[in-house]
């Protein structure tokens, strides 16, 4: 098992850390600069209207107020969005959720601001509300854009399905409707936006991807990319919610503007109402399986809620079409998936990216298939597997790495999985507590996918002062990336922490190494360490020997410095080194993620696999679910970073125990009734105080070139449908709508008879 | 810009920061949070929910831990106030530490506050029951580590308070 005392010296200390725990680290959000002004966002007052006028005279003519500006006042592209941009930056006659933008304020206070905002006169006309997707689809509704109301659809099909369903012995059917779950990153969106020299503009924000943020600001600036510089690192949580544009377009037109610094940082409140959330989806399966128990027929029908503009609605979607099917062998496969436009809020880029939702659903047919054919549930997994370790739910070709059937071996042989059968008794437990242990199986594709630009890259160079200086385009989210990237380079070089200089979240400073999305980072710069380890070892060993006047083939690379092999003493030092050299000693590589050879749209080609196992209790009289112990089986290649690792498992489980248990950002009318953390909410300390045990799966086949696996998402995965089947164990009531939260447990309690669905 | 109504309302005000005594002028309806982040420019202290839910912005006030988003100038005025910033100033404090052995932070917003409160958990009970743990810690969200590795920073440091105080050399002989 991970922990601190099995991993010895590879458990190191952050390096980001000391700055952590001494509060001395600046957040972008805790920036400030001497008579910078304060920007505020007016949000639409209504989920669907039309605008009929903005007038703004009277916010302007309050003192301190130095600007508002609406959708006249954007030099550029007013739209935006990473893969299709029709967000307004300001709506111009129409709003399509209450979280859209109508104005925005720069002012010398923030209570000025705020005012300012009271003062801008918009006159709407409301709209018919378009509150679920159906509705939205129906013939008359009204079309929230120009080619309607459905953003994406994506079907997958395989064989016969209508024939393989009659072929089967047994057919189970259920109907998964998952929640509005929200991001809940501690620090809020905000930043500082600072107007330069020469037209200059530095932005100080939060995101996934600075370049990404850069190329989309220069198109509403309507400017150079390279005259925008954005900061984007240190980061409160993402977790993908902010990987899309947020409050930057207002941040960097009011700076323009002005040219003053503006700060901006959003309320919780305005986070809540503006921000993305995970996708909604009701997702309807039928599946089939003979009388031995191989599946022949699988059926998959999901619906997913984007809300009023697409940012990676339609991958998300893709994404969980695939993850539907996942690593099973189904004769028949018969999946259609749209992702529909709604007057709800925002729904994107999430931790998971559509798999939670698909692989609850898929899961929860595993166990009830198993029930139906009184099979084992994880016996019954097995014999299922895709039989040829090397191919993906599409049938595309995958990097094999022996995973699936590795977990499924580590799990059934766990502590946990074997109290499952002795836990029946109930002990000396009030007979309203029931428990019950329950497992589930999943897989998780990393990197953007076949057909989506997906490109890498890194650079070392030697600086003057003789730091080994190494640039990526990452961003330090929480996850430990850079701890993650000290480590790899102390490793895999043989450097010391104190030889580097990270570099990473600052558009002037890193190359484009993509997004810090998709469980893709630690994979792509490992790859990117292994490409430049040769050529930038020699530039520096050759660079070494003609200073020292020492034959190259004595030399190696080492900490603090070149070392002769033989004597093992130190020649130099890398500020030596830096000093003695004329030429910069550097190296720089670009490659993309790998792909399948395949023609499928989003396919992965990289996989991670993990098999989850719980204990839980429900109590019947409250309705109460506790998490009381935890198993997670992960392969997904070498560990880079234990403490990172273990970070990832533990932190993506306490997010999916919200998802399962807790959150739901509830919406009527397109309003939002979870406006703050009071009434969201997230686990606690006391929710996740049992043990967590991560069994790490490291080996990988001979010659594989892809080394470690992403972790970043799999952790978040796998425990709603371990949950579920655990309920199914403690209590026979089979859970279809998440989050499972007391209400519903406590009405199925007086009702409560084996078979029933809450 | 303030405007001459706005000026009339602002109140001298005295605090003890740290161990300093600061005097300002400001309302006394001003948040203590405001103070520290943008009066003082102290942002250890975090805004994140601006409804004391999610214990970000936790300090203590008299050596008990508050939300400082929920504490109104003038109900800490004349009072002794400790920030992030006031903690381990002659060394790494011993809760700090075992937060950065354990890992037991990630993207670390929540981790001043987290500190705080632990500290004071820890000076009121410094072998504490898990159950004392849970309901100190849970007024304090974290999103990014699922709380483990923050559980285990607790064990530890309480660990490690527990033998600076009583082992050999230790300032006690006896445990509290």
């Amino acid at each position: 098992m991970l922990s601190r005392s099995s991993s010895g010296t590879r458990w190191r200390v952050r390096p980001d850390g000391p700055d952590k725990v001494t509060g001395q680290l600046k957040y972008l959000t805790d920036m400030s600069a001497p008579d910078m002004l304060y920007g505020r966002v007016l949000r639409a007052a209504h989920p669907h209207a039309a605008i009929r006028s903005v007038r703004t005279e009277r916010a302007l003519a309050l003192p301190g107020v130095e600007a508002v500006l609406t959708w006249k006042d954007v030099p550029g592209l007013n739209r935006f969005g990473i893969a299709r941009a029709d967000q307004p930056v300001f709506c111009e006659d129409r709003v399509r959720y209450t979280g859209d933008a109508v104005a925005a304020v720069a002012a010398a206070t923030p209570e000025v601001a705020e005012y300012a905002l009271q003062l801008i006169e918009v006159d709407y006309e409301p709209l018919r509300v378009l509150t679920e997707p159906e509705e939205a689809l129906a013939e008359g509704a009204p079309q929230l854009h120009q080619d309607g109301n459905l953003l994406h659809r994506s079907e997958y099909r395989r064989g016969d399905a209508d024939e393989a369903f009659g072929m089967c012995a047994h057919i189970v059917e259920a109907t998964y409707r998952t929640p509005r779950q929200m991001h809940t990153y501690m620090e809020t969106e905000g930043g500082l936006f600072v107007p330069g020299e020469e037209g200059r503009l530095t932005v100080y924000s939060p995101t996934q991807h600075g370049l990404m943020d850069r190329l989309q600001l220069s198109r509403i600036l309507a400017v150079p990319p390279e005259s925008i510089r954005v900061v984007s690192s240190p980061i409160g949580g993402s977790f993908g919610g902010k990987d899309e544009l947020n409050v930057q377009p207002y941040g960097a037109l009011l700076a323009r503007v002005t040219g003053k610094p503006v700060k901006i940082h959003q309320s919780r409140m305005e986070s809540v109402r503006a921000g993305l959330k995970r996708h909604p989806m009701t997702i309807h399966m039928k599946t089939g399986a003979d009388a031995s128990g191989r599946i022949l027929a699988h059926q998959v029908r999901v619906l997913a809620d984007t809300g009023p503009y697409a940012t990676l609605g339609a991958e998300v979607l893709n994404f969980a079409t695939e993850h539907a099917v996942g690593s099973y062998a189904f004769g028949a496969v018969d999946a259609v998936s749209i992702s529909v436009f709604t007057n709800n809020g925002m729904s994107g880029e999430f931790r998971g990216f559509g798999g939670n939702q698909a692989l609850f659903a898929l899961e929860g047919q595993m166990d009830r298939l198993a029930e139906a054919l009184s099979m084992d549930p994880w016996e019954f997994r097995r014999i299922n597997l895709l039989p040829a370790d090397g191919t993906g739910p599409f049938g595309q070709p995958i990097s094999a790495t022996g995973g699936a059937l590795k977990v499924w071996n580590a799990l059934g042989e766990s502590r946990l999985w074997r109290e499952r059968e002795h836990l029946t008794e109930s002990g000396n437990r009030p007979p309203w507590i029931q428990t019950g242990v329950g497992a589930a199986f999943v897989m998780h594709g990393a990197g953007l996918g076949y057909g989506i630009p997906d490109p890498s890259g890194g650079r070392l160079l030697l600086a003057q002062d003789g730091k080994v200086e190494v640039a990526f385009g990452f961003e330090e989210c929480g996850q430990g990336l850079l701890a993650t990237l000290e480590q790899m380079l102390v490793e895999m070089y043989g450097l010391d922490a104190s030889d580097l200089r990270l570099v990473i979240g600052d558009t002037d400073a890193v190359p484009d190494s993509g997004s810090s999305t998709a469980s893709r980072a630690t994979s792509m710069m490992w790859q990117a360490l292994k490409r430049m380890q040769k050529p930038f070892t020699e530039r520096l060993l050759a660079a070494a020997a003609e200073a020292a006047s020492v034959s190259v083939e004595c030399l190696r690379i080492g900490n603090g410095g070149i070392y002769d092999i033989y004597t093992q003493k130190r020649v130099m030092t890398y500020q030596e080194l830096a000093a003695a050299g004329k030429d910069p000693i550097r190296a720089e590589t670009s490659f993309a993620y790998p792909v399948s050879p395949t023609a499928r749209i989003g396919a992965h080609y990289l996989y991670s696999y993990a098999a989850v196992c719980v204990r839980i209790e429900v109590n019947r009289l409250t309705g109460r679910i506790r998490l009381l112990d935890q198993f997670h089986a992960v392969a997904a290649g070498p560990v880079m970073n234990p403490q990172g690792y273990l970070g990832q498992i533990e932190g993506g489980s306490g997010m999916a125990l919200g998802f399962t248990l807790s959150e739901d950002a509830v919406m009527e009318e397109g309003i939002y009734k979870t406006g703050n953390l009071d009434t969201y909410l997230i686990p606690t300390a006391a929710d996740l105080a049992g043990p967590v045990e991560v069994l790490p799966i490291e080996d990988l086949p001979e010659g594989d070139e892809h080394g470690p696996r992403g972790i970043g998402e799999i952790g978040s995965v796998g425990l709603a449908p371990a949950i579920a089947a655990a309920v199914r164990q403690a209590t026979g009531i089979w859970l279809e709508k998440l989050p499972a939260n007391p209400a519903l447990l406590q009405d199925a309690s007086f009702l409560g008879r084996k078979g029933e669905t809450v | 810009m303030k405007s001459e109504k706005d000026r009339i309302r602002l109140k001298p005000w005295t605090c003890e920061i740290n161990g300093g005594r600061v005097s300002l002028n400001i309302s006394p309806s001003r948040r203590l949070l405001d103070i520290l982040r943008d009066d003082l420019g102290m942002t250890g202290t975090k805004r994140s929910c601006d409804i004391g839910r999610c214990g970000a912005c936790m300090v203590h006030m008299d050596g008990v831990p508050v939300n400082s988003c929920l504490v109104p100038a003038y109900q800490a005025e004349g009072r002794s106030v400790t920030t992030i910033e006031g903690i381990g100033r002659d060394g790494v404090h011993p809760v700090q530490q075992a937060f950065l052995e354990e890992g037991g932070f990630q993207c670390g917003y929540c981790t001043p506050g987290m500190i705080m409160t632990v500290i004071a958990l820890l000076d009121e009970h410094p072998d504490p029951e898990p159950e004392q743990v849970e309901e100190a810690l849970s007024g304090n969200l974290c999103r990014c580590t699922g709380y483990a590795a923050i559980l285990r920073s607790v064990r530890r440091a309480s660990e490690r308070i527990i033998r600076e105080r009583c082992g050999p050399g230790g300032k006690e002989d006896a445990r509290i």
